[in-house]
C-alpha cells in the first residue's frame, strides 16, 4: 500500500511541474485576457466597459473587412492546399517514380524556410516590375503586368499563392506517411477487381486517408486563421485593407494606433472562438466514423 | 523517499537555471550610463552621438548608450513596457516621431518627465510645440524637421521645355497641367505614388492648415474637411493621368527616382540624402517649394514627419534632460554641425543665421538648399496632430481605394467619418 503511494506521489509530482507551468504561462494569461477584454482605454487609462468591446466589433467595418479577407484566405486556400497535397503524395508515393527524394525534398523546402524571409521575396517577385512580371510579359502570356500588390483582387491572389507554396509541402509529408501505412494488399485487391486509378484514388486512398485530412484540415484552419507574417510582409494589408487580417489588425490595434489593448483582446478572442467552432465542426463533418 | 528529494533538487536546479537568465536583460538606469533609443543610424543616431561628443567638453563623465532599433520596434516596446506598469528596462531618452507623440503623452501620462524648465519654446519653429506638448507642460525637445520641398530632376524638365521658375509657388493643379505636359513631351511620370502610405496626402492638407483631425486633437474632421477633399481630388487626377508610377514600398519609390524613372519627389527634407545616394546625378537636380493645395489661405509650405526627443520618467531623468537642453535645447554650433555632419536640419530658430545653414550644396547645383528649406519651415502651419493619426490613415487608405474606383467623394469621406467616429470614442 504504501508502495503504491509512493509511486503516486511520484507521478503527481511529475504532473505538478508541467501543471504549475502551465497554468502560470498560460491559463493565468488566458484568463488576464479575458478580463482585459472586457475593459477599453488608450494606453494604460483602462476602464470597465463590460461587453461594449464585444458590440463594438459588429459595427467595426475594419474588423468586419479582417473577417471577409481572413474567410477568403480559408476558403480557398485550405481546400487547394489539401488537394495538392494530396495530390503530390499520391504521384510521389509511386514505387516506380525516380529521384523520390529529391522531388520530396524540393516540394517540403518551403516549409523550412523562414515565414519573413519568403515573405520578402515573394514581395520583390511579385513587384509591378518583379522578375514574374517581366517573365509573363516577356512570353507575352499577358498582355500588361499585373498590378500583384497594388490591386486589391490580385493582392489576395498574391497572398493565396504564396502561403500555398509555403504550407503544401508541410501537409503532403503528414498524407507521404500516412500511405506508407496502407496495407499494399488492399490496393493489388482493387487492381484485381479491375478498378481504374482514379476510383482507387477516390474509394480507397482517400478513405484511408481520411483521419489525416482531418488532421491537417484542422491545423490547416487554424494557421489560416491566424495568418499574420505573410500579409504583414509581402502586402502590409493593403491596397486600403484588401488583404488586411484578423491578427494584423490586431496588431495595428495594440502598436500601430494608440494602443486599445482591451479592444485588441477582444478581436483576438473572436478568434478563438472561431478556431473553436470550425475544430467542432469538421469533426462533426468529417470526424466520427473513424472513431 | 530519496528519490524524491533527488527530483526535488533536480527541479530546483531546472527552474533556476530557467531565471538566470533574466539577471543580464534587466538594464539599470540607475547608474551613471544613460541610455536612449532611435532609429535610422545615419539620420538619428548620427545627431545623437554628435550630441554626446559635443557635451562630453562639459562633462567627461556623461556615458550615453545609444540603442538602435527600428521605429516600430521601439513604438511597440514603448506600448508593452508603459503599459505594463513597470519602467523596468524603459530608456532615458526616446525619440517619437511627431506623429505620434500625443499617443504616448496622453495614453501614458506619467511615463514622461516634464522638459519645460530645460529649454525655451520660443526658440522653436511654432508648428513643433503643438505635438510635443500636453496640459501645457512640453515634454520634449524638438529635434528635425520634416518641412517639405519638391526635389525636381532639372535636366528632364529642361528637355520639356521648362525652368525652375515654372514651379516656384506653385498649386497642384499647375504641377499636374506641367506633369502632363512633361510626360507627352519625355515621357517621364512626375513621381512615385504608395496606395498604402498616404503621406503625400498629409503633405498636402498641411499646406492648409487642415489635419484629420479637429484642433481638439480628438475629434475626427473628415466629412466637413475640404482641404482633404481636395487632396483626394488632386490625387486622383495624378493617377487619372498615369502622371505616377505606383509602388508598393519604400526601397521602390527610392528606385523611382535613384534609376531616374521619374522627374520629381515631394518628400520631406529627409530624403536628400536619398537622392545624393546617387552619385551620377550630381548637378541634375534643385528644391522648389512644394506646390499648395487650391484652398483658401494655403501656403507653399509643409511638414512630413520629423521627430523630437523625449525624457522618461526613470532615474537618471536629470542627467537626460540636462544633457539634451545643454545640446539640443541651446547650442547654435552644435546645431551648424548637425547640418554640416549629418545634413539634419533642426528648429531650432537661432541657429539657422549660421554658417552651415547658408552654404551652397553642389549637388543641387549650389542652391543652398539648407537655407532654402529654414525659410519654408517659418511659413508651415501648425496642426495639432492628435492622437490617431494613423488608424484615421487606416481608414482613408481604406476609402482612397473606393474612391478611385468612381465613388462620390462626399460619400467617401461621410463614410470614413462615420467609421473614425465609431473606433475613435
Amino acid at each position: 500500500m504504501s508502495n503504491r503511494m509512493k509511486i503516486n506521489a511520484t507521478g503527481w509530482f511529475f504532473i505538478a511541474i508541467a501543471t504549475v507551468v502551465i497554468t502560470l504561462f498560460y491559463f493565468y494569461p488566458m484568463a488576464q485576457a479575458l478580463i482585459l477584454s472586457f475593459q477599453s482605454g488608450l494606453g494604460a487609462n483602462l476602464s470597465f466597459v463590460g461587453f461594449d468591446n464585444y458590440i463594438r466589433l459588429f459595427h467595426d467595418p475594419t474588423f468586419i473587412t479582417a473577417i471577409t479577407n481572413t474567410f477568403i484566405y480559408l476558403l480557398v486556400q485550405v481546400p487547394v492546399m489539401i488537394v495538392l497535397g494530396l495530390f503530390l503524395s499520391v504521384l510521389l508515393n509511386d514505387k516506380k517514380l525516380k529521384f523520390k527524394g529529391l522531388f520530396r525534398t524540393a516540394i517540403f523546402l518551403p516549409v523550412i524556410t523562414s515565414l519573413v524571409a519568403y515573405s520578402v521575396i515573394f514581395k520583390y517577385l511579385f513587384a509591378t516590375d518583379g522578375v514574374l512580371n517581366q517573365f509573363l510579359v516577356k512570353f507575352s502570356i499577358i498582355p500588361e503586368a499585373i498590378e500583384w500588390l497594388t490591386d486589391p483582387f490580385w493582392a489576395k491572389v498574391t497572398i493565396i499563392i504564396a502561403i500555398t507554396w509555403r504550407w503544401t509541402g508541410y501537409n503532403m509529408i503528414f498524407y507521404l506517411s500516412a500511405l506508407q501505412n496502407v496495407d499494399q494488399s488492399i490496393y493489388e485487391a482493387a487492381r484485381i477487381d479491375g478498378a481504374s486509378a482514379f476510383k482507387v484514388f477516390t474509394r480507397i486512398t482517400i478513405p484511408m486517408l481520411k483521419p489525416i485530412i482531418l488532421f491537417t484540415s484542422i491545423t490547416s484552419t487554424i494557421g489560416t486563421l491566424q495568418i499574420f507574417d505573410e500579409i504583414m510582409n509581402i502586402t502590409g494589408g493593403g491596397p486600403g485593407n484588401a488583404t488586411t487580417s484578423i491578427s494584423q489588425y490586431i496588431y495595428n490595434l495594440s502598436f500601430k494606433y494608440t494602443p486599445d489593448f482591451g479592444y485588441a483582446t477582444a478581436v483576438s478572442f473572436v478568434i478563438v472562438i472561431l478556431i473553436i467552432l470550425f475544430t467542432a465542426l469538421q469533426f462533426r463533418v468529417a470526424g466520427d466514423k473513424n472513431d | 523517499m530519496k528519490k524524491i528529494i533527488i527530483l526535488l533538487l533536480a527541479g530546483i536546479v531546472l527552474l533556476s537555471a530557467c531565471s538566470s537568465g533574466s539577471d543580464e536583460t534587466s538594464e539599470s538606469g540607475d547608474n551613471d550610463e544613460i541610455t536612449a533609443w532611435a532609429w535610422d543610424p545615419k539620420f538619428n543616431i548620427a545627431a545623437l552621438e554628435l550630441g554626446e561628443e559635443t557635451y562630453a567638453a562639459e562633462d567627461k563623465e556623461f556615458n550615453l548608450k545609444i540603442i538602435e532599433n527600428a521605429q516600430d520596434d521601439i513604438v511597440q516596446k514603448l506600448n508593452t513596457g508603459l503599459s505594463s506598469g513597470t519602467m523596468k528596462g524603459m530608456p532615458n531618452i526616446v525619440l517619437i516621431e511627431d506623429y505620434r507623440a500625443q499617443s504616448f503623452l496622453q495614453a501614458y501620462p506619467d511615463a514622461f518627465y516634464d522638459l519645460s524648465d530645460h529649454f525655451n519654446i520660443d526658440d522653436f519653429s511654432d508648428y513643433k510645440i503643438e505635438p510635443t506638448s500636453f496640459e501645457g507642460k512640453h515634454y520634449g525637445i524638438p529635434f528635425d524637421t520634416g518641412v517639405v520641398g519638391l526635389y525636381l530632376r532639372t535636366d528632364y524638365i529642361e528637355e520639356a521645355g521648362y525652368t525652375m521658375d515654372d514651379f516656384n509657388n506653385i498649386t497642384w493643379d499647375q504641377f499636374i497641367e506641367i506633369g502632363k505636359d512633361v510626360k507627352k513631351k519625355i515621357g517621364k511620370p512626375m513621381m512615385t505614388l504608395d496606395p498604402n502610405d498616404l503621406g503625400t496626402i498629409r503633405m498636402m492638407i498641411q499646406t492648409a492648415g487642415s489635419w484629420y483631425l479637429e484642433d481638439d486633437g480628438v475629434t475626427p474632421n473628415l466629412a466637413e474637411n475640404e482641404a482633404l477633399k481636395e487632396a483626394f481630388r488632386v490625387y486622383k487626377e495624378i493617377l487619372d493621368e498615369d502622371l505616377a508610377i505606383i509602388t508598393s514600398d519604400w526601397s521602390q519609390m527610392l528606385a523611382g527616382f535613384n534609376d531616374g524613372k521619374v522627374v520629381s519627389v515631394a518628400q520631406g527634407n529627409w530624403i536628400t540624402p536619398s537622392i545624393k545616394a546617387e552619385a551620377s546625378q550630381s548637378g541634375d537636380w534643385a528644391v522648389a517649394p512644394i506646390p499648395k493645395l487650391d484652398v483658401p489661405k494655403a501656403v507653399n509650405a509643409s511638414n512630413l514627419g520629423g521627430s523630437s526627443l523625449y525624457v522618461l520618467d526613470v532615474p537618471g531623468k536629470e542627467k537626460a534632460a540636462e544633457f539634451l537642453e545643454s545640446t539640443f535645447g541651446s547650442d547654435e554650433d552644435f546645431y551648424q554641425d548637425l547640418v554640416t555632419d549629418v545634413g539634419a536640419i533642426g528648429t531650432y530658430t537661432p541657429a539657422t543665421d549660421g554658417e552651415a545653414y547658408k552654404k551652397e550644396d553642389e549637388y543641387f547645383n549650389d542652391q543652398a538648399i539648407v537655407s532654402d528649406f529654414s525659410t519654408w519651415v517659418d511659413d508651415i502651419i501648425g496642426v495639432n496632430y492628435g492622437m490617431h493619426t494613423y488608424a484615421i490613415e487606416d481608414i482613408l487608405i481604406a476609402e482612397m481605394q473606393q474612391y478611385l474606383d468612381g465613388q462620390d467623394i462626399d460619400d467617401v469621406m461621410n463614410d470614413a467619418q462615420q467609421q473614425a467616429d465609431a473606433q475613435l470614442k
